[in-house]
């Protein structure tokens, strides 16, 4: 019991839980504009791949961290781009995304290093002591850079959404588009500037997930990206919220690792791995009725 | 005689083959309430729009002071102090009255950081300035509508309006907010602002504006000073009339007189005991009874969201929840029954009060939207649907009588023409008995549409059916009904003849005891 109290158990919730919060984070800039984004999990398979091959490539683990916010705000802001100007499906827009992000990082794999599955590995950071006490584990949570950009993100939107001009105007552009144009606010523009945001915030969570293995793994993102949206939906699309549903989830998930840890020698740990889905699937039964969307999710800048 | 301080000059605006205002010249006076006139589609609102820079001209000039409105945006208008206050409230539902008022122009600190505390300070001189309250802290969609009015003018007046544009701003208040409405303006205006408003109702033209300005067909067919050299205002008597004659460019209909009905008839419609809660312990209907004879026609006054909505839902077949019973010609109808509103049909006429929402597909054809709801039953193999789109287009003068066309592409008038005609034509044409339910059956339509709808109501309760109108018009009300009742929190709390003055009528449908 006692190593389900301990500091390992919140050591591994926060890094597990730190993809999955960015990407609810950015789930909720872009649809809080009014934009919907089921491509979460192409932004973070693009930017954990991005941010290994530049890594990689140029030996600078911040460089990487850099291009990869780079590459996820920039494929968000393409999404953006296709659903406002080009008044392409934001759903057919999103699906395309996470394929070709999917087939993309496959193909770039095999062209950049000959390989199917992963990438060499990378030195990223390495802080803090080494060890696997408890403690350890925890301060090099807190001394890894990414994780400290991830959890200045997850915390800062829903401050900048609620307390800022940006986020006044984000909020307007996603409830009622037509009453944000209609006193000067250039919606279209918000909501590139949204998913700028979205992008570069959701890619933290790719980073993170790449430097915490040290590598790209092909399909590394393995479906975060989508329960994060659900996060997002069962938040009601409150930033607060959804960080704190992304933060139950990888707990219970670090809940899973811990306890199979112990349970090893049967059959249990099997079991114990479909906790965090199971919980995911309960939650979204009933909550998803309740919760409100943005009243402008999907409606076009103009009448 | 004070400067203009804003001048439209032989102003054009085309919507490709369409020329929604056509030469039009229009002054506004500091000081001065000017109000526009004129039927759906005479280019009012077209030149509104042009003044506060939503649209540009195709050719003519919107100056502002001396100089040109150049480029021709809602920024730049706005930065010159023009603010429209739209027909339709721009404002965003789920947030708080004064972000809605900031939005757009928000004073920030450093770092892009709201500074509402700032904001607030300044609206709430404002609303003591102008007599304007709000509350700043409640959700907008919580206000009530003549509040979320206020909303949309302070809103404007945060901006430093010097003109102020209002596109019919008492189509949806009460004739007491709609009075205090315009004791606003007139103060507003005192200021040194200068105020036009467009609307329908001729009546408030006589009693509150300084100077009326006519449009037919894009131009300005006729103008009146009303206030007359030293101070007097021009006699009320013959006024209404020539104002009509102008906007409709001829002689007006006969006014509409109710036929006969004779008080032992049938009871057609019996409404007892209706209740209906929203599911979140609010009460929507609280009991509400209620009987329509065969012939008669019955007012339902009140102000918006006093239930009136949810008993024309509820009778439609729409609120499976509603106890209570609802009997139409002898028959019960239950709100639980499979295929509720289709049981309906036979014995009952609905029309909602939006007709984009709940009327009509704008997207389909006119002959489409005459017969949805006619088609896939066993005897609609006989079902002759070109007859019956001529015989509903004839009937109720649509223009164009072109089944072909769009629905969306009908001006509004012949929009609502068109579900007036689905839904009487049903029970007219089968000469069944029963009864029309219908709730804003002219709003926002123009004067020659709404005679043609109350005529078509009349020729219902002439053939025996019992007729309900819901409007928030107490003068339609006042000319069409038998009866009038009045609506307040989801029950009936008076009856009265349709003699009754409209301040009677104000009293009881806020509640306030006779003086």
């Amino acid at each position: 019991m006692s190593a389900v109290f301990s500091l390992t158990m919140v050591a591994e919730t926060l890094r597990i839980s730190a993809p999955y919060a960015c990407a609810a984070a950015g789930g909720v800039w872009a649809e809080r504009s009014g934009v919907i984004q089921i491509g979460l999990e192409g932004v973070l398979l693009t930017s954990a791949f991005t941010s290994v091959a530049v890594a990689h490539a140029t030996g600078s683990a911040a460089l990487g961290v850099v291009a990869g916010v780079i590459a996820g705000a920039a494929i968000s802001v393409g999404h953006g781009l296709l659903v406002e100007k080009a008044r392409v499906d934001a759903v057919v827009s999103g699906i395309a995304l996470n394929l070709s992000a999917m087939a993309g990082t496959r193909l770039a794999l095999r062209g950049l290093y000959g390989s199917a599955s992963n990438s060499p590995a990378i030195e990223g950071f390495r802080f803090g002591p080494t060890g696997s006490a408890g403690w350890s584990l925890l301060a090099r949570v807190f001394a890894d850079p990414v994780t400290l950009l991830a959890i200045a993100a997850v915390v800062a939107t829903p401050f900048v959404l609620a307390r800022t001009r940006l986020g006044l105007r984000v909020r307007a552009a996603g409830e009622n588009p037509v009453a944000a144009a209609a006193v000067g606010v250039d919606v279209t523009r918000v909501r590139l500037s949204a998913l700028a945001i979205s992008g570069a915030v959701c890619a933290l969570g790719g980073v993170h997930l790449a430097f915490d293995q040290h590598r790209f793994e092909s399909g590394m993102s393995n479906g975060r990206g989508f329960i994060a949206l659900a996060a997002v939906v069962v938040s009601g699309w409150r930033a607060g919220r959804a960080a704190m549903a992304c933060l139950a989830f990888g707990a219970l998930e670090a809940l899973q690792i811990v306890l199979q840890d112990q349970a090893r020698k049967g059959s249990l740990g099997d079991l114990v791995q479909l906790l965090p889905y199971v919980a995911t699937l309960l939650v979204l039964a009933f909550a998803a009725g309740r919760s409100a969307a943005p009243k402008g999710l999907g409606k076009p800048a103009e009448e | 005689m004070p400067a203009p301080v804003l001048r439209v000059d032989r102003a054009t605006r085309r919507f490709g083959e369409l020329v929604a205002v056509d030469g039009a010249s229009l002054t506004l006076e500091a000081g001065a309430v000017s109000a526009i006139v004129g039927e759906n589609g005479a280019g009012k609102s077209t030149l509104l729009k042009l003044c506060a820079g939503v649209l540009a001209p195709s050719s003519g000039r919107v100056l502002i002071g001396d100089a040109d409105l150049a480029p021709a945006t809602m920024a730049e208008a706005s930065r010159r102090g023009v603010g429209l206050v739209h027909q339709h409230f721009m404002l965003v539902g789920a947030f708080r009255a004064i972000e809605n008022v900031v939005l757009g122009a928000e004073p920030v600190r450093s770092g892009g950081r709201l500074d509402l505390a700032t904001a607030t300070a300044r609206v709430r001189e404002l609303m003591t300035a102008s007599g304007l309250p709000v509350p700043l802290d409640a959700i907008t969609d919580d206000l009530t509508v003549g509040e979320r009015q206020r909303l949309e003018i302070l809103r404007v007046l945060y901006r430093g309006a010097r003109v102020l544009l209002l596109d019919e701003p008492t189509a949806v208040l009460s004739p007491l907010e709609a009075e205090e409405l315009y004791g606003t303006l007139r103060r507003l205006a005192a200021e040194g602002r200068a105020v036009a408003v467009v609307t329908h109702r001729l009546d408030e033209v006589v009693r509150f504006a300084d100077r009326v300005t006519v449009m037919r067909r894009g131009r300005v067919v006729h103008e009146a000073e009303l206030r007359l050299e030293g101070g007097g205002r021009r006699p009320a008597a013959g006024l209404e009339e020539e104002l009509t004659r102008a906007i409709m460019g001829g002689d007006p209909p006969p006014p509409f007189a109710p036929p006969a009905f004779a008080e032992g008839a049938a009871v057609a419609l019996a409404v007892a005991g209706l209740r209906l809660g929203d599911g979140a312990g609010r009460t929507l209907l609280d009991g509400v009874d209620l009987e329509v004879r065969a012939g008669e026609i019955v007012g339902v006054a009140g102000v918006e969201g006093n239930g009136q909505r949810e008993l024309v839902r509820a009778l439609a077949g729409l609120e499976p929840r509603a106890e209570g019973t609802v009997t139409v010609a002898g028959q019960r109808l239950d709100p639980r029954a499979r295929d509720a509103v289709r049981a309906r049909r036979s014995v009952l006429a609905v029309v909602h009060e939006d007709r984009h929402e709940d009327g009509l597909m704008l997207e389909a054809s006119v002959a489409d939207n005459l017969v949805i709801g006619d088609l896939g039953d066993p005897r609609s193999i006989a079902f002759d649907e070109a007859a019956v789109v001529a015989r509903r287009l004839g009937r109720f003068h649509v223009d164009p009588a072109d089944p072909a066309r769009l629905a969306g592409e009908l001006s509004g008038g012949n929009q609502q023409k068109l579900v007036v005609a689905r839904a009487l034509d049903r029970l007219l044409s089968a000469r069944a008995t029963g009864a029309a339910v219908l709730a804003q059956p002219t709003r926002g339509v123009d004067v020659g549409a709404a005679a043609a709808i109350h005529a078509a109501i009349g020729e219902a309760a002439a053939a025996g059916l019992g007729v309900l109108v819901v409007s928030a018009d107490l003068a339609e009300l006042r000319r069409l009904a038998h009866r009038l009742v009045v609506m307040r929190r989801g029950r009936i709390v008076a009856t009265l003849p349709p003699t009754a003055s409209e301040a009677e009528i104000g009293r009881a449908m806020l509640g306030v005891e006779a003086a």
